[in-house]
């Protein structure tokens, strides 16, 4: 499996660390359920069997961390973008966010 | 850049030479300082800071990329007072500036070429139509993170390794 870094470019998988699942958020600690939340922050992740995103480490290369959108059952490789973006983005929609 | 006399390999192979009395800076930039930083470097270097993996030169300095928003700044020492001091002073506010003389070897392969020993040894493509000169990778080779670039004028290539590691590297170096 190669993932093409956006700083980089494309290299061998030997080159990064994988963390696991990208789209889970810290929750808000003023949240009534804050402590339900926290636990599923923690402990529950989902076991998908198709496209993921997913956080990996470029540990040998420019130290970016990367949301990359790959198939799990096919390591196919849909997309990579640098998580400081995809942070700021989600953010931005926060903000913006009635 | 010069470099040190001493031929590290036998004969008939590419010369090796280690690069001393070298100032190797690391910058940093700061959060949303970037386009004051780049202001700042082009007029303190005459050159900008290269966006991507490439390595620029300008009289008396040697500017690698090394991840984004992070660069090696190399200039030789000879009798300049305290480079770091003086980027430090300069970048202030802009970027976090580190001075990485001391943990990083920097070994020069003249080459025009990559030999064919090279280009097995390593995992990036360092084909001529790939790796051009002036372009820089960060990976590693035989378990050690090194930096390579290809020097601007296509006379060889750079290799930075954190010192610690230097006398692997060059165990490893030497057999390309």
């Amino acid at each position: 499996m190669r993932i093409n870094c956006p700083f980089c470019g494309e290299r061998g998988n030997d080159e990064f660390s994988y963390l696991g699942d990208a789209s889970v958020v810290r929750p808000d600690p003023a949240s009534p359920s804050a402590a339900d939340e926290f636990y599923a922050f923690a402990y529950e992740r989902r076991n998908v069997a198709g496209p993921m995103q997913e956080l990996w480490y470029h540990t040998a290369g420019c130290h970016a961390w990367l949301v990359v959108t790959r198939d799990t059952r096919t390591h196919e490789i849909f997309e990579v973008k640098a998580a400081q973006d995809v942070a700021f983005g989600r953010q931005k929609t926060a903000d913006t966010t009635p | 850049m010069s470099e040190s006399a001493q031929s590290l390999t036998a004969k008939n192979r590419p010369v090796i030479s280690e690069l001393t009395d070298v100032s190797v800076t690391h910058l940093a930039a700061r959060r949303e300082m970037r386009t004051s930083l780049d202001d700042v470097a082009r007029s303190t270097f005459g050159v900008a800071l290269p966006a991507t993996p490439r390595v620029v030169e300008a009289p008396g300095v040697m500017i690698v990329w090394a991840g984004p928003d992070q660069w090696l700044v190399m200039q030789q020492r000879g009798d300049k007072a305290d480079i770091f001091a003086e980027l430090a002073k300069t970048f202030n506010g802009l970027a976090s500036v580190v001075d990485v003389s001391d943990s990083r070897a920097i070994f020069r392969v003249a080459a025009s070429r990559p030999s064919d020993a090279l280009v097995r040894s390593m995992g990036i493509d360092l084909d001529d139509s790939v790796f051009r000169p002036g372009d820089v990778a960060i990976t590693h080779v035989s378990h050690l993170g090194v930096m390579v670039w290809r020097l601007p004028d296509a006379t060889g290539y750079d290799f930075a390794c954190p010192r610690t590691y230097s006398r692997d590297f060059l165990d490893w170096l030497g057999k390309i």
